[in-house]
């Protein structure tokens, strides 16, 4: 179904609730509807299973215009359906979606504690992100919020789940614990050896990075969006760079772009193999954890050797790259990554026939196709259960409307899943970077970008090795921007551990957080979870 | 016991203490770019463990305390926690621009700032991220100040309490 249909079908199921309709761009629809029927228009376009929802986002139009906006992001495809609803600045209430999509719990968390918009019938309105000493009513995405003024120390009890009973057994985890190489709080109820209930609680690494770009012009801003995660952080300076030349109304030149895509692969290669050593230790197995490091530092000198820098490569500016590939380089890639497919198959050997590692991995935290949807479940994550959930695939940028991809899937949707697709996307990613290397076209690095950008608002979506980055990107025509608001997939899958982990077993805890590739800095850029309830 | 009573047992201490550190790394804020840093420290490549450095769990069973990141407000009180837990003599080390002056995070709302804001550090090793080269150097020549001077007596009495009432560092909020 091409966009343009699927907007269209968007706006006449949304018919009945619209107060006005609006295309801003070619790929997007704004529906205004009142904060009320949220929930309708919602629970109708997952009945004609039109998308999924991708992102909530929270605008503050300022205290001249006295109101807020939550913006619900759907998307489908290349397509984007947008349900702004605006409500006063103080004391607005919104219905929450937790039925519908469990993972909208997340995101109407962040609007009340970012916001103050009350979510009604919401499973849980403790806090949620900010830290336990912050003070109550203040709102820091609000506009008059002054990031600079530091904020009174609260009393606090120094339990994060300050709901126990004595009856139970729990099993607290990390924040500082060595299955976790960054720091998140998990608490599991267990009876015996098995998981009953599992609560976590992040933002042991929230920052307020969302804030900060407000108070940085547009260039600046380039440097700290790279800093969100240090693995994907290509990922997130795409992302944004793409959204902000949209806005400018200029685009990168071809080999810019071809580019962006050699280095977002070489990126992928590095995260999946890091992500397979991490997960093979919490098995237990680090003759596998050492040997895919090992062979992870050839992907680390290619970057190296092409950005000068192993981790925040900053390949990006806005308008274009800063380096070029030249064919020396590009020599060395090509050796590089035969080596690597090399390796990649045996490792592919190793986690589908090693007896014991199959023991830990075969079965393990199943999710079939329908919970991996519900779920909202991104990247190799909903890929391994079956969803055929990829931004390069459904919404192609860059050298990827050129040159497709093909998506890797598994209908098994367990551990075992989850490590054969993302070792088997590596292989795509290989011969992907290989295509774009032999076809680099020929053309100037950057085009120049003014230093205001043009008011206005743009979505702008990467797959990161972890699943769909999403972008809300809104200038009012100042060398700042507006707001910027950034959802991780890591935050999506956390459902999937918090789903799956009542019923386990205690030990298998670890490898079912480190199944989906969590990335804790990605999270708490913006967003922390204290609890999920289950249904 | 007095200290150098028995200068053998000292230096007895101070062998074993440098030929083998045990290590623990804490992430108060960081974007995982110097904790992959750290990781990939430990991998055949660079192998840390062939000065004996060795990461483990416990804070209880660990010598030095590597940081990562800046601190924010939610990981402040753990980090402290953290580093009590530790045994003295105690040694900590700041891996990362951001541990070292919050890097770009210094206007973030959550930040409260450096390590050596929260806690005494003793080792500095500035890049975003270091190599691992840099992180075995600074780790090298921690290793190496312990030897010229053991008992480490700065170390036992500089306590969390003194280090938290010094003025904030004027390389944070610089208006």
């Amino acid at each position: 179904m091409n966009t343009l249909t699927s907007l269209e079908q968007a706006e006449k199921i949304l018919a009945p609730w619209t107060k006005e309709a609006a295309r801003p761009e070619p790929n997007r629809l704004d529906i205004i509807i009142s904060g009320d029927d949220v929930f309708a228009c919602t629970a109708a376009l997952k009945q004609e299973s039109w998308g999924y929802l991708s992102a909530i986002t929270g605008l503050d139009l300022g205290p001249d215009a006295g109101a807020l906006e939550a913006l619900y992001h759907f998307c489908q495809g290349a397509a984007i359906t947008t349900l702004r609803a605006r409500l006063p600045r103080q004391g607005g209430s919104l219905p929450t979606l937790y039925p519908l999509y469990p993972v909208s719990s997340f995101f109407e968390r962040e609007l009340s504690e970012m916001f103050g918009i009350t979510v009604i019938n919401t499973p849980d309105s403790n806090r949620l992100f900010l830290p336990d000493d912050w003070p109550v009513g203040v709102f820091p995405m609000l506009k008059e919020f002054d990031p600079k003024v530091e904020q009174p120390r609260m009393e606090t009890s120094s339990q994060t789940f300050p709901s126990q009973d004595g009856q139970k057994f729990y099993v607290p985890i990390g924040p500082q614990h060595p299955a976790l190489k960054e720091p998140g709080h998990f608490e599991f109820t267990v009876d015996g050896e098995v998981i009953t209930e599992a609560r976590m609680r992040l933002g042991y690494v929230h920052r307020g990075i969302e804030k900060a770009v407000e108070g940085q012009n547009w260039v600046q801003n380039l440097y700290l969006l790279e800093r969100v995660c240090g693995i994907c952080s290509h990922t997130h300076a795409t992302a944004y760079v793409m959204g902000v030349e949209r806005l400018a109304g200029v685009e990168a030149p071809l080999r810019a772009q071809a580019i962006r895509e050699v280095i977002a692969g070489l990126e992928r290669i590095h995260s999946h193999l890091l992500w397979l050593g991490v997960s093979a230790h919490e098995a237990g197995f680090d003759t596998l954890f050492m040997y895919s490091w090992r062979d992870r530092e050839t992907v680390m000198d290619i970057l190296e050797a092409l950005s000068g820098n192993r981790v925040n490569y900053s390949a990006n500016i806005i308008g274009g790259v800063k380096f070029d590939i030249y064919p020396e380089q590009a020599a060395t890639i090509r050796t590089g990554l035969e080596y690597l497919e090399e390796r990649i198959r045996h490792y592919l050997d190793i986690v589908t026939s090693d007896t014991l590692f199959l023991q830990r991995t075969r079965g393990v935290g199943q999710i079939n196709r329908e919970e991996a949807t519900h779920l909202g479940l991104l990247g190799p994550t909903a890929r391994a259960s079956g969803v055929l959930r990829d931004v390069r695939v459904e919404a192609p940028y860059g050298p990827y409307t050129r040159y497709p991809v093909s998506i890797v899937t598994s209908e098994a949707g367990d551990l075992e899943a989850r490590f054969i697709v993302r070792l088997k996307e590596l292989f795509v990613t290989i011969n992907a970077i290989r295509t774009i290397l032999d076809n680099l076209p020929e053309s100037e690095m950057s085009v120049r970008v003014p230093r205001r950008i043009p008011a206005g608002e743009t979505i702008s979506r990467v797959e990161a090795p972890r699943g769909e980055a999403f972008y809300f990107i809104k200038s009012n025509g100042s060398d700042k921007p507006e707001r910027i608001k950034i959802r991780t997939p890591s935050l999506c899958n956390w459902t999937a551990v918090l789903s799956k982990a009542p019923g386990s077993q205690l030990a298998d805890a670890p490898l079912l957080i480190a199944g989906m590739d969590p990335c804790f800095s990605c999270n708490d850029r913006m967003i922390t979870v204290k609890r999920l309830e289950h249904s | 016991m007095q200290k150098n009573q028995f200068p053998i047992f000292e230096k007895l201490k101070t062998w074993a203490r440098v030929n083998s550190p045990w290590a623990i790394h804490f992430n108060s804020g960081s974007c995982n770019g110097c904790d992959i840093e750290i990781l990939a420290t430990l991998t055949p490549r660079y192998d840390l463990e062939r000065f004996g450095v060795k990461l483990q769990g416990s804070p209880r069973h660990a010598d030095i305390l590597i940081c990562t990141g800046p601190v924010t407000r939610q990981a402040r009180e753990r980090l402290i926690r953290t580093y009590e837990q530790m045994p003295e003599p105690r040694f900590v080390v700041a891996v990362g621009s951001c541990a070292l002056s919050a890097g770009v995070f210094q206007n973030c709302y959550n930040v409260v700032g450096s390590i050596d804001e929260v806690i005494p550090v003793d080792a500095f090793i500035p890049g975003c991220p270091p190599r691992p080269e840099a992180i075995i150097d600074g780790l090298v020549k921690l290793l190496q100040s312990l030897q010229t001077a053991p008992g480490t007596e700065n170390q036992d009495q500089v306590s969390v309490e003194k280090s938290l009432s010094r003025p904030a560092s004027s390389l944070m909020r610089i208006e």
